[in-house]
């Protein structure tokens, strides 16, 4: 089996064709594939609806076949009846002349049946033997055949028992069944084709007389310029060129209040303009850009297959020879007993209860509906492992800066030394933080522009910037001033003042202190505060509630990490070298498989190591980091409830598993001792198979915990968004999570 | 089978309780002419009559084969019978109001959902769409098809088990062709009224019925199931 080579897709659900026994993978040109006689029949009926009038030819089938199989059914019961009255009641003439014209009857009826629901399915047997592979639905059909020409012979010579509704009914459960499998199938990957479907399909693209005409979006190449309305969302990645706007970019962020966007603002495909006039520069498109890019990796997650499905795989693999070898041992068996009808009829129970079916779908059909079902909550899977994996972590370790902290420390509060005034040093402050792009700089000089009116940063200075301490400028009057860190103060030998000293034991440990220094004394220190997220208590809270015990990891000062560890009552080290983050998690990881939660951009080591890497706030970039999970937005409430989904989906699987190997072992028992009639047999099937994938679709309901992004580009997201941000950030995945869905 | 004709007219009367819910597919049906949407009308009510008379000979069968195998130990048509009866005078009883009628709206969605799926056929130009359209219309979940359906399970025999269920299924072909044919045939107090006199109707089929039972409960064993599928057609059960 060699099914990781060439990977082919259903042509109608988009799911993976999953492996048969196969000697031979070509796939003879032209032929669209499915992965099941269901996708292929709900094909055709779709095939037939957009033709409109050449008639819903499947469901036609279907139908006819349905009215004819009563009525077989109805002359059948009509010869039973024999069986259950007296044989006095049978002496007349008309009942001997009505029996035998019921059996014509039967016959007649059960053609049209076998031609209708038949049809379909050999064609995919037959399809399935070019490409060299061998179908359960080959055994089945070879069954129904048998069981059809013994009866015909029956009625033909006028004696024997007749089974047409055997293979009528047979052929009605396995037909609807399969049909109803499919459109389960499809249902599975809605979820995804919601999120594609909020691609526009046209655009506005500017000529060359600069005016706009609408093209197909697949028509957009790079560079072109397009025009993007109001309420519109954007069919492209691109480079705003022209007009600013209020942009939603839930889809892609999970940032539920809008961003305002601006001349030379990189926007992404799938967002929403809420209310300006656009004009767009494409960077990306047609497949390339950011939303299909995500879709594509969801896709691509499908593939893995998790232990779990290895095994089935192998099972499945097993499965026909094995079955063939039963049906074979028992229809000698019980045909030598008790003639050849009853032999065929064994064999088809037990290839018609053996079939696979449910055993095949109870891996991949929980896995795709939770791949799907997490995309449309803002968490991305690299594979299905990942979800397995996920689902058992018994701990994880949270990532400081940017993680349980919003990625930019504020500058709180600025302490001057005794003999200065701060109306004089916050501007010398600010040029010279003007020359580093360094968070802490930046953060003085947001704090200097709030704290002096009308300031503006000048260019006095050459600035040097001395990586990790802080940077330096030559002034002609004061002399060398300097920005950075107590280590650089006294690399430069600068004293910090007595009064300044003492004020700093007393100021918060947390917080990163940052020393301002002109000529050879420290003239004031701007105390720096970093934020724990808004949701990161609350999520913390909802994690130890899942019982995983929790870490905090960070190369910062270990002062600070305990802070930061208090405040969201977690165990912190602090002052860990990236080796050193590595080597810890391997310790924690002894007592069972840990997750590694951070940005992505700093702790890329960290992340690597863990069995399950958790990336925050990759959505603009999903392709970024090698994380196995990816949450799209910055919040934290999303990997608990990753965690959550995670180990539905899993508990799904078992039950999917549990329930098809004991239909299928319990079944055969029956089917091979000849207690199994072969209409129930089939009925059964169709039923394991649909319990299989309705318990699975239940996962394409799992709370969401946010709001639905709206289809249509309207303004509806919009003033979602805003109530969302009031709403507190307690345990949403509880409260908010059913209002949401109440509200879907 | 003496109830045949009252069954017939519980069906007629009781079928101003399926408007509800088979009306509007009947209405659906669309058409050119008057003269053929009434041919489209009585082929979709032929549709829904063969599913009646086919799952009433099912469950005749299954009444029988019951009966038939339990014979030494219970007289399973008799309790059948009572069983039916019972179920009839509580729908009948429901109907004419004077018991609460529950599930009523897990039904209506059910068939709501069979409206979408079935446009193909209702839609569709032909005779076999609209007779299709009729057999899956017979599916559709209704108590006064499953009380009547115990009934024909009580008949004893899937030949009684058949006229049981096709004298049900006439009764409700005139109403629902008229549905079809001209919209509101009655006012909303005539409709009341009518339902009221179904509802007696199937009181009294149950109260039969219930009789029937009780009565075999009474006669000696071998009595129980004498009746033959094909030629005792309308022989009956004493």
């Amino acid at each position: 089996m060699n099914a990781e080579e060439s990977t082919r897709y259903c042509a109608l659900c988009g799911l993976p064709v999953l492996p048969t026994l196969a000697w031979s993978r070509e796939n003879s040109a032209g032929d669209l594939e499915y992965c099941c006689s269901g996708c292929r029949t709900v094909a055709s009926i779709d095939e037939a609806d957009s033709l409109s009038d050449s008639a819903a030819s499947s469901v036609w089938r279907m139908g006819v076949a349905i009215f004819f199989a009563m009525n077989v059914m109805v002359f059948t019961l009509a010869l039973w009846s024999r069986d259950v009255y007296s044989a006095d009641a049978y002496t007349t003439e008309l009942a001997d002349v009505l029996h035998g014209l019921f059996r014509w009857a039967a016959l007649l009826f059960s053609l049209p049946v076998l031609f209708l629901l038949g049809e379909p399915i050999a064609v995919g047997v037959w399809q399935a033997l070019r490409r060299r592979s061998l179908t359960t639905d080959f055994l089945i059909l070879l069954g129904v055949s048998a069981a059809f020409a013994y009866s015909t012979v029956s009625v033909l010579r006028g004696e024997g028992q007749i089974y047409f509704e055997v293979a009528v009914m047979v052929l009605v459960f396995v037909s609807l069944g399969r049909y109803l499998e499919a459109r389960g199938k499809l249902r599975a990957s809605q979820s995804l084709d919601e999120l594609s479907a909020l691609l526009p399909a046209t655009a506005r693209r500017r000529d060359a007389q600069g005016g706009f005409t609408e093209v197909a979006a697949a028509e957009i190449r790079t560079d072109d310029v397009i025009r993007v309305l109001p309420g519109e969302r954007l069919p492209v990645d691109g480079i705003l060129c022209q007009g600013s706007a209020l942009i939603d970019e839930q889809i892609v962020t999970g940032e539920s209040t809008a961003s305002e966007k601006t001349l030379g603002d990189p926007v992404y495909s799938g967002t929403l303009n809420i209310d300006g006039d656009l004009q767009i520069t494409v960077t990306a498109a047609n497949g390339q850009e950011t939303l299909s890019r995500i879709l594509a990796l969801v896709r691509e997650a499908r593939l893995a297959r998790p232990a779990y499905q290895r095994l089935a795989d192998r099972i499945v693999y097993w499965f026909l020879p094995t079955v063939c070898l039963i049906a074979i041992v028992s229809a000698y068996w019980q045909g030598a007993q008790h003639g050849a009808d009853r032999g065929i009829l064994t064999a088809l129970a037990v290839v018609l209860i053996a079939c696979p079916c449910a055993l095949g779908l109870a891996t991949p059909m929980a896995l795709w509906t939770s791949l799907g079902r997490a995309a449309e909550g803002g968490v991305l899977f690299r594979s299905g492992l990942v979800v397995e994996q996920l689902a058992s972590i018994r701990g994880a370790c949270f990532d400081k800066t940017g993680t349980l902290t919003t990625g930019a420390a504020r500058a709180a509060e600025f302490l001057p030394a005794a003999a200065e005034s701060p109306e004089h040093l916050l501007p010398i402050a600010g040029d010279i933080a003007a020359g580093s792009s360094h968070g802490a700089s930046q953060a003085v000089l947001a704090y200097v522009e709030n704290h002096v009116a009308a300031w503006r940063p000048t260019d006095r200075w050459t600035v040097e910037s001395l990586p990790g301490r802080g940077v330096l400028a030559d002034d002609p009057g004061w002399g060398r001033v300097a920005l950075g860190s107590r280590r650089l103060m006294t690399e430069l030998g600068c004293a910090i003042p007595a009064d300044l000293a003492d004020r700093l034991e007393r100021a918060a440990a947390a917080c990163q202190q940052v020393f301002l220094a002109v000529g050879d004394r420290v003239a004031g220190v701007f105390l720096l505060h970093e934020h724990l997220r808004d949701e990161a208590v609350g999520a913390l809270q909802t994690c130890r509630q899942l019982g995983l015990r929790l870490a905090l990891l960070t190369g910062d000062d270990s002062n600070r990490a305990r802070a930061i560890g208090q405040a969201c009552g977690i165990e912190s080290h602090g002052q860990l070298l990236p080796e050193e983050k590595a080597a810890h998690i391997q310790e924690l990881a002894r007592r069972g498989t840990m997750a590694m939660i951070g940005d992505g951009l700093n702790d890329a080591p960290a992340i690597a190591t863990t069995q399950v890497g958790v990336a925050l706030g990759c959505g603009a970039d999903v392709t970024r980091d090698a994380a196995g999970v990816c949450l799209l937005s910055n919040d934290l409430r999303r990997f608990p409830w990753a965690v959550r989904l995670a180990r539905h989906t899993l508990r799904v699987v078992k039950q999917n598993l549990f329930w098809a190997f004991a239909y299928n072992s319990a079944g055969i028992l029956l089917a091979a001792t000849g207690r199994l009639n072969p209409i129930w047999a089939a009925l059964a099937m169709a039923i394991s198979s649909l319990l299989v994938v309705t318990n699975s679709l239940r996962l394409g309901r799992f709370p969401l915990g946010v709001e639905r992004i709206s289809p249509a580009g309207s303004a509806a997201p919009a003033l979602k968004s805003v109530d969302s941000g009031h709403r507190p950030a307690t345990d949403e995945l509880t409260a908010a999570g059913e209002t949401a869905k109440m509200g879907a | 089978m003496i109830e045949l004709p009252l069954i017939f007219v519980g069906g007629l009367l009781g079928s101003a309780h399926c408007i509800g819910m088979c009306g509007p597919l009947a209405i659906a049906l669309s058409s050119a002419g008057p003269e053929r949407l009434l041919r489209r009308q009585l082929v979709f009510s032929l549709g829904r009559l063969f599913t009646y008379a086919s799952c009433g000979a099912m469950a005749g069968f299954g009444g029988a084969w019951i009966s038939a195998s339990s014979r030494t130990f219970v007289l399973s048509q008799a309790w059948l019978a009572l069983l039916a009866g019972v179920v009839l005078v509580l729908m009948g009883l429901a109907t004419a109001g004077l018991l609460p009628r529950p599930a009523l709206q897990f039904f209506g969605a059910a068939s709501c959902g069979a409206a979408g799926w079935m446009k193909t056929f209702l839609n569709s130009p032909s005779w076999t769409g609209v007779l299709l359209a009729g057999v899956f219309t017979g599916f559709i979940p209704c108590g006064l098809v499953y009380a009547f359906l115990l009934k024909a399970g009580s008949s004893g025999g899937i030949w009684q088990g058949w006229l049981t269920m096709a004298a049900f299924g006439l009764g409700t072909v005139p109403l629902m062709v008229a549905v079809g044919y001209g919209g509101r045939l009655f006012s909303v107090a005539g409709r009341a009224r009518l339902f009221r006199i179904a509802a007696w109707c199937i009181v009294l089929t149950g109260a039969i019925s219930i009789a029937r039972g009780a009565s075999q409960l009474n006669t000696p064993v071998d009595e129980a199931a004498e009746a033959c599928p094909f030629c005792a057609s309308d022989v009956e059960s004493p």
